[in-house]
């Protein structure tokens, strides 16, 4: 049974026609039984009346419209204007941007080449690529030299013949640590072509 | 004094006539179905793609509306001017994010809301108001009094002007979104999924800003109930 409080809270929803058809129905039985309610229910329609005979609309000065349409031409051209520079900038843009990638990438190379690539050992199949990294000496930067373009790594073969400027001072290399340890490396070259491939067939076979 | 006579039943006309709730349709040709069906819809997207007289049509048909909402919610004649013109710069300015599966007039009166609203929490306008309050044997301190929009023909006499005029102020002093849900819904006829979209609230929120705005509304009438 419905008690007057949630009929009271239901009143201006079923006089706006929002409350569901149930609980219309409810609060209409309820209203019919309780003299409180049925006054409460005609006092709330009849507030809700005069709040709905209040003026909806006046009359709207000319100058308030005139000056509305000069606000809004004055934005539409200031729109314009936007998409106009917009327009414009964006016509350079892919070439802006591909230009400023071709400077990102000249600074790469040259910062790579400044930073004095060793000679990178040769890979089998790797045929015509080669890099050849000179001796730092006192006068001269380490250079590499004869890049090929387009390859993701670089590879190199040894020189047969050292380059003339080590050929005429081959006193430069007798004291290093390594070339005085040279005949202890002698299984450097069986180390150095070794692969785990050649592991697994000594063992199975 | 007018009186209202609290034990009949009822009236129907105590209904409201209002809008139909906003449909909302997910499919993406639903806009030209909405258009078709709404000509306020059709003059929205007539707008969005650069006609101005779609825009100017819009504005001859809602600005006495919101020229009148706006004047329940700010302290002068001008501001309510200038308040009514922001409305429909917003509504141009920010016409492309309009989506013709609501009702132009819902979103229409979420940015007058809202606007409304930041009326009302303006600081200055809090100074406004204490110029504003009448005492005995004052003028107006500033600008014209604001047009009684519930005066009533003179036919009808001195009492419902009276009675009028009560509800007129005791709307005014109703808290800004109790005065902003009753006036959506009463007088503007939105349902109450339109209002709680201009508000930007939910419809349970709606019916219990609805519920204390009437029962303070009853309170301030019971000398003529």
């Amino acid at each position: 049974m419905m008690r007057c409080r949630r009929a009271t809270r239901w009143m201006v929803t079923a006089l706006d026609g929002e409350l569901p058809a149930r609980r219309r129905r409810a609060l209409d039985g309820h209203v019919a039984r309780c003299p409180a309610c049925r006054h409460e229910m005609a006092t709330t329609a009849a507030v809700l009346q005069g709040v709905g005979g209040l003026a909806t609309s006046s009359e709207v000065p000319g100058r308030l419209e005139q000056a509305t349409f000069r606000r809004v031409r004055l934005l539409a051209a200031a729109e314009a204007e936007r998409a106009a520079t917009r327009a414009w900038w964006m016509r350079l843009r892919l070439p802006a941007l591909g230009f400023a990638t071709a400077v990102v990438a000249t600074v790469a190379v040259g910062l790579m080449r400044g930073s004095g690539d060793r000679p990178l050992a040769p890979r089998p199949g790797d045929g015509g690529r080669r890099v050849v990294a000179q001796a730092p000496t006192k006068d001269k930067p380490p250079l590499v030299a004869s890049r090929e373009r387009g390859g993701p790594q670089a590879t190199a073969t040894v020189p047969a013949e050292p380059p003339p400027e080590l050929a005429a001072a081959p006193e430069l290399f007798v004291d290093l640590p390594l070339l005085r340890n040279m005949e202890k490396l002698e299984h450097f070259e069986t180390i150095r072509t070794t692969t785990l491939d050649d592991g697994e067939e000594q063992s199975n076979g | 004094m007018a009186t209202v006579h609290a034990d009949e039943p009822a009236p129907e006309s105590a209904e409201r006539p209002r809008e139909a709730p906003a449909e909302s349709a997910p499919d993406a040709g639903s806009g030209f179905a909405a258009a078709a069906a709404d000509p306020d819809v059709a003059l929205m997207l007539r707008c969005q793609s650069g006609e101005e007289a779609a825009f100017q049509d819009l504005f001859r048909k809602f600005s006495p509306r919101v020229l009148q909402f706006a004047r329940r919610f700010v302290g002068s004649e001008a501001r309510a001017e200038e308040v009514t013109q922001d409305v429909f710069v917003q509504v141009f300015r920010f016409r492309h994010r309009y989506r013709p599966q609501s009702r132009f007039s819902t979103w229409l009166y979420t940015i007058a809301t809202n606007l409304c609203l930041n009326e009302v929490r303006r600081p200055e306008r809090h100074l406004r108001v204490d110029l504003w309050n009448r005492r005995d044997g004052e003028e107006r301190p500033e600008g014209p009094p604001l047009p009684d929009p519930a005066a009533v023909t003179p036919e009808e006499g001195a009492a419902a002007r009276q009675l009028g005029q009560r509800l007129e102020a005791l709307v005014a002093e109703l808290p800004p979104k109790q005065r902003a849900a009753l006036l959506l819904s009463r007088v503007d006829g939105l349902a109450y999924r339109d209002v709680a979209e201009a508000l930007g609230s939910t419809e349970g929120a709606v019916k219990a800003l609805l519920f204390r705005a009437t029962q303070t509304l009853k309170r301030g009438l019971r000398d003529y109930l």
